[in-house]
């Protein structure tokens, strides 16, 4: 009978996911590399997204003995499956999330606000940078721990800049109006015979919206000027596609190329400028660190340079949100310690390339000293976002990248494609609301 | 007639035709394969570097080291086996019953199930979900297994076998004192075996790529499929910084099917030709 009683009482004790500790269900995507980092606690010796948050976890359980974390890596973006666990009832206690989804979740009450265990957490989020308290700022309420912000930035070839005499003082020359760009453009073209832009325009909405997105915001245009409508067949709009289809038209740009090929592209100096995001920055620098490679102590990156207006770079961050469902005190306080880690090592997760979400890091030395960080640093102050009461900004961006494509292209004229875009993107706004 | 002199017998447009075609077929697979050894930081400066050396295992090493591949391998093997083994079990039965039973409404019945046919997964996987949640399923295998013994094109295949099968055979068994569960069993089952093999292999291969309800119905890792778990370990650019990772991904999980399709070869050409059910 004792012996039953013992085995029915370690079966208890062994059958318990935690082992007594206080779990936390954490979701999140950026990977799984568990064979290269499952055991690492160093966060030193982590590299990249996949790496430093596996790290990270790795290095809280070490830390937090009392705390077991049930890490559930998902697909990218893991938004069809946080949906049906919400549907389920079943959701993550925190899960990573883009700035730019949150309000779609708020929207139908799926998250908790979190000002309360922010200041349990003592996280102040004046603390965060301009652009991460934007992100997580819905209706007047926090709903995430910043995490990062990611954007558009102009990768630039030097040794091809300073081939076409656009370099002073070892710094690239970036134009200040659209009437520069193009006179850049066509110097560059003529000194060195290559494209002053490598484009990635094929299959990836994302680029021509964030082209877009940025230069109408720098240009004061109220994109969405309430939750139910957009507002595109504008001359703010026409001024923008109109410079990207004299650039294509012109042949001042790599045409027909997806990601994959405008990488590669500007990989071998194939062009000056590759626009796109914070997250190359680590791939790009380790070609410039490599003898004999085309970028070979050649590579520089800043924000987009203003062209109109306000320098108002559009941009978008990850963040840590936590769905609304039932959770012990014990469960809470576990959180609010691990959601205080988080911001602890913000400098950790910088290394990515993404710029931190607090203020005090990006104007750390620690983080200027990293390559580039210096010049990107802006972005975290300048960079907007759309407005918190913009819905199924995902879906949109696909609508708008899409005709944007068109016109750029020439497959359809300018006004046709604005009014397309205008009229697809309201129609589905209606759906929505 | 062999193979072989089949072959002979085919004029030489023909068999151009019929090369330039398999070549076009085999081009992207062999593409995969090569990129799967090659380095992913190499491959981002150029694809085309796949179609010359050096060539790495790196690739398949990560995949095998990874904690959790062989537990979604695992999990895709159960759930293939039993999906396969209950659409069998109900479809064969369903189609007994539709070809050899005579019930109020059968004609009704049989036109409602070949609706099925018509009715895309996504259209009815909000209310699936949902029961599945209120049934407490999600993250099992009987969630993952019950939503795919609902096959129409199954009850429909085996019904139409066991129409061409000849009443005579039952009516002679029941003349010999079997029940009509003997007749079914002994009888007229291993004559379906041919049928049998060709929706058992199509209900294996289908299970076996099955994506959109395992992403959402297993949402805890150790309930992933192998191809639900291998989407989540890609990093968020694999297509770009991870090229090489990703085909080795994508060969790995396509070889349990290669093998399946190497031991049914047979019956998928029989089927694929349409005389499986002759």
């Amino acid at each position: 009978m004792k012996r039953l009683a013992a085995l029915l009482a370690l079966l208890a004790f062994g059958c318990s996911p935690a082992g007594g500790k206080d779990e936390i269900y954490v979701q999140r995507f950026f990977g799984e590399c568990d064979a290269q980092y499952g055991q690492v606690v160093d966060l030193a010796r982590a590299e990249g997204e996949c790496g430093i948050v596996t790290a990270l976890f790795n290095r809280f359980e070490a830390e937090h003995q009392d705390v077991a974390i049930d890490v559930n890596v998902v697909a990218w973006p893991g938004y069809a499956q946080l949906a049906a666990q919400m549907a389920a009832k079943d959701p993550p206690d925190l899960v990573t999330m883009h700035q730019g989804v949150i309000s779609d979740y708020v929207a139908r009450g799926l998250l908790e606000p979190m000002d309360d265990i922010l200041r349990e957490a003592q996280i102040d989020p004046a603390d965060f940078t301009t652009a991460s308290r934007r992100g997580v700022t819905k209706e007047g309420r926090i709903y995430g721990l910043p995490w990062d912000t990611i954007g558009g930035l102009f990768h630039i070839n030097t040794r091809l800049f300073a081939q076409a005499g656009l370099m002073r003082g070892g710094k690239p020359i970036l134009p200040r109006s659209p009437a520069e760009l193009l006179a850049h453009a066509r110097q560059f073209k003529r000194a060195t015979g290559k494209p002053y832009l490598v484009q990635s325009q094929v299959n990836d909405p994302a680029t021509h919206v964030r082209n877009f997105y940025t230069y109408m915001l720098a240009q004061g245009a109220a994109i969405f000027p309430d939750a139910n409508h957009v507002e595109l067949q504008t001359p703010e709009a026409r001024r923008v596609v109109e410079l990207f289809r004299t650039i294509e038209r012109e042949g001042l740009t790599t045409r027909n190329q997806d990601n994959p090929a405008a990488i590669a592209s500007f990989l071998n100096g194939d062009g000056g400028i590759f626009p796109t995001g914070t997250w190359m920055i680590g791939s790009f620098e380790q070609e410039a660190a490599t003898p004999g490679r085309p970028l070979y102590g050649g590579y520089a990156v800043f924000p987009y340079p203003r062209l109109w207006g306000e320098p108002t770079p559009f941009v978008d961050g990850h963040s840590w949100v936590m769905p609304k469902r039932d959770r012990s005190p014990a469960q809470r306080r576990a959180l609010v310690r691990l959601i205080r880690f988080m911001a602890d090592h913000n400098y950790d997760w910088s290394r990515t390339g993404h710029l931190p979400a607090f203020r005090q890091i990006v104007e750390s030395e620690q983080f200027r000293s990293l390559p580039h960080r210096r010049d990107i640093a802006p972005l975290a102050e300048t960079g907007a976002l759309l407005p918190g009461y913009v819905r199924r900004q995902g879906a949109i961006e696909g609508l708008i990248g899409e005709e944007l494509q068109a016109a750029i292209s020439g497959q359809k004229p300018i006004d046709g494609a604005l009014a397309d875009a205008e009229r697809r993107v309201n129609e589905l706004l209606a759906q929505t609301t | 007639m062999s193979a072989g002199s089949r072959r002979a017998g085919m004029s030489w447009p023909a068999l151009i035709g019929v090369t330039i075609g398999a070549i076009i077929m085999a081009a992207p697979l062999v593409w995969t394969l090569l990129l799967s050894f090659k380095d992913s930081a190499e491959l981002m400066r150029d694809s085309g570097a796949a179609f010359s050396g050096p060539y790495t295992l790196e690739n398949y090493q990560a995949i095998l080291a990874g904690s959790s591949v062989f537990r979604w391998l695992l999990n895709s093997i159960i759930v293939s086996i039993g999906t396969t083994l209950g659409v069998l079990a109900l479809c064969s039965l369903a189609g007994y019953g539709f070809a050899r039973l005579d019930f109020p409404f059968r004609r009704s019945l049989f036109v409602f199930v070949l609706l099925g046919l018509a009715i895309p997964e996504q259209a009815v996987i909000l209310p699936q979900h949902q029961l599945f949640a209120e049934l407490g399923l999600h993250n099992s295998y009987p969630g993952l297994i019950l939503p795919g013994l609902a096959g129409s094109f199954g009850v429909f295949f085996m019904t139409q076998y066991f129409k061409a099968i000849p009443p005579e055979l039952d009516e002679a068994a029941m003349l010999d004192g079997a029940s009509r569960l003997k007749t079914f069993w002994t009888v007229l089952l291993p004559l379906t075996l041919p049928a049998q093999a060709t929706l058992g292999v199509f209900t294996f291969l289908a299970s076996w790529n099955s994506y959109w309800w395992p992403l959402i119905s297993a949402t805890r890792s150790d309930m992933y499929t192998l191809t639900v778990g291998l989407a989540a370990s890609q990093m968020n650019y694999a297509q770009t910084s991870g090229l090489g990772f990703l085909m080795a991904q994508a060969v790995f999980a396509s070889i349990p099917i290669l093998i399946v399709y190497v031991i049914f070869q047979k019956q998928i050409v029989r089927a694929m030709a349409g005389t499986a059910v002759r």
